[in-house]
């Protein structure tokens, strides 16, 4: 292999170090207005008036939009949401009314001459609460709203927007027969994606109903698919095109602001509009993460075998579903992690409240749940006076054994256990510290604790999400590659690159990508989501690959007079296997082939190249049994941390983590995506929430007061390593991993937090405060 | 939309304070600019003192250290004068934000700000630093630790400018500690500044911990013990809770910093 | 609308705009340089990030009108003559950029940093780049681009 797991530089990385990558922001268009949203002060409270007059008098307004005009409704699984919020608001910030202007400051100056009347109700902010009879409701019309029938299993009058159960095997029997059983609430805060470029959109709605899209998007078919059926319009009227991306996290997939936006455009007689969310906006108009409250139950026998766990998830999923369904869906489908458990009960709910809305975020769920369970474990071997490394090991997943689904794990699935003993061993996560050690911790106040957890993700995506994948060869034989999904940052357009160089023998920098997406000229792909890339479209990109060697062969073999199984190809040529001297190149053949005379047979080459998840099925709405990952990616992280404990500070010393990727592609940048997204993590766990204040106003309105990590926030080392257990239906053998490195960061740090102090901690995230509050209270 | 000023003169500056009314003043602008983009300030006109040589100095003499209105805390930090007893100020400084805008922003815009958690104003609060001023009639001297009415609220008028902050001479040994939610740039959950002079009097003074920053002075470290301090001095402060801290949270790290501040000044006690 | 002079990038520029308006509109907007970004227009992400007068700051945080008779540099002018500065070249080689958006503003703070001492510790310039975020890198790989250029200089 020549390019497979080389550290090849990004295909975009002049553009973006030049600064001509054109984000959404950079784009102008003739004629283009701009547009601004009002937002709602208040959590829950009905509209009784909106008076636009004053703001539509203003010159240079071109369009004033509200609820009372025509709204479109939204939603990816549960058509909840109107574009701008109609009869009453759900959220602090929920985009009220929308102005089309001349110029920005217009625009600006006219949203502030709107005035609305409230009344005020009471908020709905306790999950907990809400899904008690006779709670107050957060959508009081739940009943009629469109969703996805089968799959998802809304409780009206309950505030629940998705419960998804798991059932297996019989838990009260088993809890009677346990020799331990433990019971732990852990909650969980929203957080924010903070992607450094905010969303953005700019809509044409031309004459006709053509409709064209820019969007800063993870998901521009999705775009295009939810808005067409919004609006009720053909898929082939609308086009979307996605320029760079500047980070997404999730909170980029799906459809945001486009149908607001659209309308305006409409209004407007079809002159583009822009609207690009201030940083505020982003983080009280634009949704976030889900908050959680996860109740776990486990039974164990005194040698540490589980033998039942149950659970119920409470996600905080805010105003309306969005992802938030799937997501709660998800957290069922990996309830209890890589564990082998005979007997489980897992009740995942979504729930309305009054928060700003949640939806997918890096790790879909998974980072939520294992929050939980991996702190539960820690726990268990407490309880039972068990090394965790080694009470993990005894109950972890692995071939032969089934999920609790009801997927059967084989040799090729991955396994979690080397990744656990790899992290564990390279901290020596199960050894004492020393006598010496210890005084001098008593000494200093600062408290060093070691710990471990496992992860692991599937995609979580619908069972007929598929990719596709062009590729097509200019007159001298360089190749260019059109797919679907949007490279916002995490390589996927190199690896593309690293497999068409290897497959079709041709050097790397002969084969270029366009930056972005565009629906009307790219192949489909569902979206750029789940960790899916990779495998998905790196597998429609084989698939096409071959497809276009057959071409090569094809003409090959007419202008060498041999048949396909006697010619190869290298060096960007296809030659005779016995005789390589006689070849031709692709330059030659690629646009078909000129005879001396002049005749020409063949034509331009392009091959295509399809895939679709394969073999999952939807689950039992009762059970929750079936096959609903299309491949697992296991991993672990141990860390050391000390702990000040006069101050409450957690420093990070050291970490390891380990992944299962089946094959490694492109080491540097899978390199970025683990140590990105353990920082990331290390965020979640350490200082990002979402905070509210008593009447549910949003206090972490900017980045003054939602603090994510810095150069200076950095764990003091972090060593990676991979295990590689092919994957044999990914391309190489690889499979996903965007996600994972995420998940499992806040149980871990907190496991070693409690190993530091003593202090079981429960609540994230493990600021000082709370940190030093949990240690007020013990000691 | 807002008219921009940039007087080249202390005199001109003076006839705009009389003739603008509305008029907002901008040195660094890392408050300002937010509050004009957010609508929280609509003034008729912005100026921008920077363009006034007189405002861009720093200077020491044999009494004072005076730092104008328009120079910046990296300039200060870059001086060379915040050494011995003004160190408190070196400290802070450098604790402000990040070098982006320590580039920018100004010890007098830091004060004129007047947030309670500022990180500049405890160390000038222990250094017993005052503002000069100049209004359309004149200006005036106002000391530190009479200038904080409340958050955000100060006792200069609304044509009124600050010219420079000017340190008396000091003596003795100084620091500044802060704790913050992150490791990066962040704002002051508490800060707490800290004088020592070489007679054993102590001053301290500390940021989030009120309304305004508070300065409590003077206790006498010769007669009363480290514990005595700490319990009058934590009598002295109201931290409240916020969505940036606690109020216990501030006050156990009030009482910790303390502890700091006085680690790294008490050495010099003979 | 009053009329400014400023030199970008080498260029003199003579600009009719707005009193109210940023030096980063000013950039984006009426000179179009939009490799500086906006990520927040608070000073609080570093993705404006411009050399002003010899200093590094957030272009979010000054208002046009002080820009008059400034000298700055932005991304537009890193590279020269079409080629790709050894600062750039290393943030590439090292892998050192995801998404890129705040991309062009770290490379601006390095630049800075590098300019006033070619050779930075690591925390040296963990201290001067503290301003810029990046939400995917984990910044460790930038920290490996300047050290590179930093080593070389020695």
């Amino acid at each position: 292999m020549s390019h497979i797991g080389k550290s090849v530089i990004r295909h975009d990385g002049v553009q973006k170090v030049t600064g001509r990558a054109e984000y959404l922001a950079d784009i102008k268009l003739n004629g283009m207005l701009y547009a601004k949203m009002l937002a709602s002060p208040h959590a829950h409270a009905r509209i009784l008036r909106i008076n636009t007059e004053k703001a539509k008098a203003l010159p240079g307004v071109r369009a004033v939009l509200t609820g009372k005009d025509d709204n479109a409704m939204v939603g990816i699984y549960m058509v909840d949401r109107s574009a701008l919020a109609q009869d009453k608001v759900r959220h602090w910030g929920e985009a009220v009314a929308a102005v089309a202007a001349d110029t920005e400051a217009i625009a600006e100056e006219a949203v502030r001459l709107i005035e609305v009347e409230y009344e005020v109700l009471p908020i709905i902010f306790d999950a907990q609460e809400a899904i008690q009879p006779g709670a107050p409701q957060v959508h009081e019309q739940a009943e009629s709203y469109d969703y996805i029938k089968g799959v998802f299993h809304p409780e009206p009058g309950r505030n629940i927007a998705n419960r998804t159960k798991v059932r297996r095997g019989d838990v009260d029997e088993a809890f009677a027969r346990a020799d331990v059983v433990i019971e732990h609430t852990y909650e969980q805060p929203q957080v924010f994606h903070v992607p450094l470029e905010p969303h953005g959109t700019i809509v044409q709605w031309g004459a006709e109903d053509y409709v064209k899209i820019y969007s800063s998007t993870q998901s521009p078919f999705a775009v295009r698919d939810l808005f067409a059926h919004s609006f009720n319009l053909p898929r082939n009227k609308v086009e979307v095109i996605a320029p760079y991306v500047g980070g997404g996290f999730g909170g980029k997939s799906g459809i945001h602001l486009e149908p607001l936006v659209g309308m305006l455009s409409k209004r407007c007689g079809g002159r583009p509009v822009k609207l690009i969310p201030t940083r505020e906006e982003e983080c009280a108009t634009l949704p976030s993460r889900q908050g959680m409250v996860s109740k776990v139950k486990t039974g164990a026998m005194r040698d540490g075998t589980i033998i039942a766990e149950e659970v119920e998830y409470l996600w905080v999923g805010g105003a309306y579903a969005d992802y938030g369904v799937n997501i709660s869906r998800a957290g069922a489908m990996t309830a209890c992690g890589p564990y082998h458990i005979e007997n489980v009960k897992a009740d995942s709910v979504t729930v309305y409240t009054n928060h700003v809305f949640g939806t997918a975020y890096r790790g879909f769920g998974h980072p939520e749940v294992f929050f939980g369970i991996e702190r539960q474990r820690d726990l268990l071997a407490k309880e039972l006076g068990m090394d965790p490394v080694e009470l993990r090991l005894k109950n972890l997943l692995m071939p032969g054994k089934e999920t609790i689904t009801g997927e059967l794990i084989t040799e090729n699935t991955g396994r979690v256990d080397q990744c656990l003993k790899v992290v564990a061993e390279k901290l020596k996560v199960s050894e004492d510290y020393t006598a010496a050690e210890r005084a001098e911790m008593e000494k200093t106040g600062k408290y060093r604790g070691k710990a471990a957890a496992v992860l692991q993700k599937s995609p979580a995506m619908p069972t007929w999400s598929a990719s596709s994948a062009i590729i097509h060869m200019n007159e001298d034989g360089t190749v260019h590659i059109t797919v679907g999904g949007v490279d916002f940052g995490q390589g996927t357009y190199t690896v593309l690159q690293q497999i068409a160089s290897e497959r079709l023998h041709i050097p790397i920098e002969k084969i270029s990508m366009a930056p972005g997406v565009n629906t009307d000229m790219s192949p489909y792909d569902w979206q750029t989501v789940a960790s899916r890339m990779t495998v998905l479209c790196g597998n429609a990109l084989c698939d096409a690959c071959d497809d276009l060697e057959a071409q090569l062969l094809e003409m090959g073999g007419v202008v060498l007079r041999a048949g396909k199984h006697e010619l190869g190809l290298a060096d960007e040529h296809v030659y005779v296997k016995q005789n390589p001297h006689q070849r031709v190149s692709y330059a030659q053949i690629c646009m078909g082939y000129t005879y001396e005379n002049g005749n020409a047979v063949g034509g331009p080459m392009i091959g295509r190249g399809k895939c679709i998840a394969q073999g999952l099925t939807n689950i039992d709405p009762e059970t929750g049994q079936g096959k609903t990952a299309l491949d697992w990616t296991y991993g672990a992280h141990a860390v050391e941390v000390e702990v000040d404990v006069r101050t409450g500070d957690v420093e990070v010393l050291h970490m390891a983590s380990c992944m299962d990727v089946g094959r490694v592609m492109n080491e540097a940048m899978l390199n970025g995506q683990v140590v990105g997204g353990v920082l990331q993590g290390l965020g979640t766990t350490l200082s990002e929430a979402v905070y509210y204040d008593a009447e549910g106003n949003l206090l972490t309105r900017n980045l003054t007061d939602y603090k994510i990590p810095t150069f200076k926030d950095l764990p003091g080392n972090l060593d990676v390593s991979y295990i590689e257990t092919p994957q044999l239906d990914g391309p190489y053998g690889a499979r996903g991993v965007g996600e994972h490195p995420l998940i499992s960061i806040t149980a871990v740090i907190a496991n070693a937090v409690a190993n530091a102090t003593g202090t079981e901690i429960y609540e994230l995230p493990l600021s000082a405060d709370k940190v030093r509050a949990a240690l007020r209270q013990t000691k | 939309m807002y008219a921009f000023l940039a007087p080249k003169t202390l005199e001109d500056a003076r006839g705009f304070l009389e003739s603008r009314p509305n008029l907002k003043l901008l040195a660094g602008g890392t408050d300002l600019i937010i509050g004009l983009r957010e609508g929280l300030v609509t003034p008729d006109a912005v100026m921008d003192v920077k363009q006034i040589p007189a405002l861009t100095q720093i200077r020491q003499t044999e009494d004072v250290l005076e730092i104008g209105a328009a120079v910046t805390v990296d300039e200060m930090l870059r001086s060379g004068y915040l050494s011995g007893p003004y160190h408190a100020l070196y400290e802070a400084g450098e604790e402000l934000a990040n070098i982006l805008l320590r580039n920018r922003a100004t010890l007098a815009g830091n004060i004129c700000n007047a947030s309670p958690g500022g990180d500049m104003l405890p160390a000038c609060l222990v250094l017993d630093a005052w503002v000069e001023t100049i209004r359309p009639d004149g200006g005036r001297r106002i000391p530190l630790r009479e200038f904080f009415m409340g958050p955000k609220r100060h006792v200069l008028a609304s044509d009124e400018m600050v010219v420079k902050t000017v340190f008396p001479r000091a003596a003795g040994k100084s620091a500044y500690r802060k704790k913050k939610r992150i490791r990066g740039h962040d704002l002051a959950q508490v800060g707490v500044a800290g004088l020592l002079g070489a007679d054993g009097a102590l001053t301290l003074a500390f940021g989030a911990c009120g309304p305004t920053p508070i300065c409590l002075d003077v206790f006498d470290t010769n007669t009363q013990s480290r514990a005595e301090i700490l319990d009058a001095a934590m009598n002295g402060i109201a931290p409240i809770g916020d969505v940036r801290a606690s109020k216990e949270h501030r006050q156990e790290m009030a009482r910790y910093l303390t502890e700091a501040v006085l680690d790294a000044i008490e050495e010099v006690r003979v | 609308m009053k009329a400014i002079q400023l030199t970008v990038n080498g260029g003199a520029y003579k600009v009719f705009c707005p009193e109210d308006i940023t030096l980063l509109t000013l950039l984006r907007e009426h000179l179009h340089l939009t490799g500086t970004k906006e990520g927040c227009a608070a000073g609080e992400c570093g993705a404006c990030t411009v050399i002003y007068n010899g200093k590094p700051i957030n272009a979010c945080m000054v208002l046009a009108m002080e820009a008059d008779g400034a000298v700055i540099e932005t991304i537009e002018g890193e590279a020269k003559d079409g080629v790709l500065s050894p600062l750039q070249q290393a943030f590439i080689d090292c892998h050192a950029l995801q998404c890129g958006f705040c991309t062009p503003g770290m490379i601006m703070s390095a630049r800075a940093l590098l300019d006033e001492n070619p050779t930075p510790t690591r925390d040296e310039i963990v201290h001067a780049m503290e301003g810029n975020l990046c939400r995917c890198t984990g910044y460790e790989p930038i920290i490996r681009a300047i050290e590179q250029i930093a080593g070389g200089a020695q």
